[in-house]
């Protein structure tokens, strides 16, 4: 069995079992909702200030919220699950990324399903627009990255839903400060292809340390 | 072993603590923020050795990767262990800092901001650390996220940076040479406290896994010895 | 016999933390034996099935398990000629019974029919679109043993061979473990009702060693 294949039958799986579960869609994404909402709550509902303060607020909601979609319960294998994973002899590179490709798509639903929230909230300024094709796709592609090493460096810890976060947030800064700067800078006028070459670095390190410890990572785990 | 070679290391630091000391008091203090600037000499040492330790923390854990030997993984561990000191220091001395000189605790200055991350780093790999307990899966538990983050710290720093010069003229100014000296010797002195830390920490997990390794040898925890045929004529015997 | 013989454990140490499983074991397991597994609660059983599965590395010592060395690379190429029953269940509890053994078959690159045709061996057919949560742990271990049948492994390790199996049911595992045996592989069997295997000889974890029961 070819890796892509074998990257495809893992995301695949994934997937099935998140669609079983829908705890993305229905749990974690309305929270991201609620959050954005009891936000202007505590800050002020003053329009302009929601305005220029509304992108911000969903990176940050993305970033913190999308946590929960590295934790969710699709993403974790027991004991016996790991154990049948690497006796089918699947790569671990494969394994990898496979659970990457799952969770960055469920991060990246979740943007997409905050989006309008966003707009309906806070009438962000949505200049330049088909920008976020890429922006929101690359910022779902790190955390999914992050969030498939920092869970295998977690595997089966009693503190592994107060670890990962601890471990991914600082960490994620930099798709933070790439996904933010790039949107002001849409709204500037200036040019963000510096902020996108930021992303993509962040996403092109975190692929190759994941895709190398990914091996050690299987190993670690008893 | 002699008492030079047990101490060199200590009385080297010693001596250059006290000369950093002695000059970080005598130099001239800073034209515009007079005597409080001198805890600079305090603040980017540690800085520095935040992020050095951090270097030897990878370093640690790449070498551990290869080889296998736990020598390596116990320096990672115990520069990590130093290094969240020196960065929580840098934090405190920056925070101390900035508040006469610029009326708040923080200033969202790249470096201090990059420290403070990097703080949280620490933080979250030596939670890891404790929270595994075989030592085989918690050195390469530790070593994978060990090297994880410091590939991701230099493009953290970076962009904390780059963010902050669109924000913010830069506030740094240029130093003059005697305040660099200065700066330098305290970079100096703070690398061999260091060194001084780092060696007795390492002995000192040596031992202690020496210890451990003997205990065992002595008389090992095999697996099943306390369990026996159980027996509820023996249990009722309490009534 | 002059075929290499499927496990080979020399001198073998096995230390988890601080607890010591295995020291100087020796054991080798030849084409075509079924070995029983045998010792009290707590000896290490399970570890040192999931050590000859590739799945652990020794500490000191050196093993080979179907010409692999144990802690090497080489045991990548190996895993998939290895199915291991542990006594929890490695199925998916959201999937159904027929998807967890479907994902099996197109991972081991077999045909997705023969995923459908050992769960009907196994008396599950009718079971198929049943979710793994939602079924007794009787019907787990079936399932799992249809996927010996999906692999057709050389080294079967089955770990509380007859646990949860109802009196139809446990004749499968003897069935199976003949076809694997058949086919020049070989089986290990971990049980604590000794009386009920049907193998060649057995051993037990004594001390941290490996001894033949008489």
């Amino acid at each position: 069995m070819t890796f892509w294949r074998q990257v495809y039958e893992i995301a695949r799986k994934d997937l099935l079992v998140e669609s079983r579960t829908a705890e993305v869609a229905l749990m974690t994404a309305p929270f991201g909702a609620a959050a954005l909402i009891m936000i202007p709550l505590a800050i002020g509902t003053d329009a302009p200030l929601l305005t220029d303060l509304g992108p911000g607020l969903y990176w940050i909601v993305v970033l913190l919220f999308g946590i929960l979609v590295i934790l969710r319960k699709s993403a974790v294998d027991g004991g016996p699950q790991r154990d049948l994973v690497r006796l089918l002899g699947i790569d671990p590179a494969a394994r990898f990324t496979g659970a990457t490709i799952a969770t960055s798509l469920l991060v990246l639903l979740f943007e997409v399903a905050l989006g309008p929230v966003l707009v309906a909230l806070y009438n962000p300024d949505l200049r330049g627009w088909p920008w976020l094709f890429l922006i929101l796709p690359l910022v779902a592609i790190g955390m999914g990255l992050l969030g498939t090493i920092a869970s295998g460096v977690t595997t089966s810890l009693g503190t592994r839903t107060s670890l990962t976060p601890l471990l991914v947030v600082p960490l994620a800064l930099p798709l933070l400060l790439g996904a933010t700067q790039a949107f002001e800078g849409l709204q500037l006028g200036g040019s963000i292809v510096p902020w996108l070459v930021l992303l993509f670095a962040v996403d092109l390190a975190l692929a190759v340390s994941g895709i190398l410890a990914s091996g050690p990572l299987e190993e670690a785990v008893t | 072993m002699t008492m030079i070679r047990r101490f060199w290391l200590e009385a080297a630091a010693v001596l250059i603590v006290a000369g950093s000391l002695f000059r970080s008091f005598t130099v001239e203090a800073d034209v515009v923020q007079g005597d409080v600037q001198r805890i600079m000499y305090v603040h980017v040492p540690s800085a520095w050795l935040a992020f050095l330790a951090f270097v030897v923390t990878m370093i640690g854990s790449v070498a551990w990767l290869r080889t296998r030997n736990r020598r390596w993984d116990r320096l990672a561990a115990s520069s990590a262990e130093i290094g969240v000191v020196f960065t929580g220091l840098a934090i405190l001395a920056g925070m101390i800092w900035a508040r006469p000189v610029w009326g708040q605790f923080w200033t969202w200055e790249p470096r201090l901001v990059t420290t403070a991350l990097l703080f949280f780093v620490y933080l979250g790999y030596l939670a890891l650390r404790r929270a595994v307990v075989d030592p085989v899966q918690r050195a390469q538990r530790a070593a994978i996220m060990g090297i994880v983050a410091a590939v991701q710290i230099p493009i953290v720093y970076y962009s904390v940076n780059w963010w902050r010069s669109l924000h913010q003229a830069s506030s740094r100014n240029s130093i003059d040479t005697p305040l660099r000296i200065t700066l330098l010797l305290g970079v100096l002195a703070f690398t061999f406290v260091y060194a001084v830390l780092l060696r007795r920490r390492l002995e000192l997990a040596h031992l202690e896994e020496e210890l451990e390794a003997r205990r065992f040898e002595a008389s090992p925890d095999v697996a099943g010895a306390g369990i026996t045929a159980p027996s509820l004529a023996k249990a009722n015997k309490h009534d | 016999m002059n075929a290499n013989p499927i496990v080979s454990l020399e001198n073998v140490g096995l230390r988890i933390g601080n607890t010591l499983i295995l020291r100087h074991a020796k054991m080798t397991l030849e084409p075509g034996e079924k070995v029983g597994l045998l010792g009290p609660n707590g000896s290490g059983k399970t570890t040192l099935l999931r050590m000859i599965a590739t799945l652990l590395r020794p500490t000191s010592g050196s093993g080979e398990v179907l010409g692999a060395e144990l802690g090497t690379d080489a045991v990548y190429d190996v895993r998939h000629r290895i199915v291991m029953v542990g006594h929890l269940p490695g199925l998916y509890p959201e999937l159904t019974l027929g998807e967890n053994t479907r994902f099996v078959a197109r991972l081991a690159g077999r045909p997705l029919e023969l995923a459908d045709e050992s769960l009907a061996m196994v008396g599950l057919a009718g079971a198929s679109e049943r979710r793994a949560d939602q079924s007794s742990k009787g019907m787990l271990r079936r399932a799992e043993l249809a996927r010996a049948l999906i692999i057709e492994p050389t080294l079967l390790l089955l770990d509380e061979a007859h646990a949860g199996l109802d009196a139809e049911a446990i004749g499968i595992v003897d069935d199976i473990a003949e076809r694997v045996v058949g086919a020049g592989g070989a089986v290990i069997l971990v049980s604590h009702e000794p009386d009920r295997l049907t193998v060649d000889r057995s051993v037990q974890i004594v001390d941290g060693t490996l001894e033949a029961v008489s």
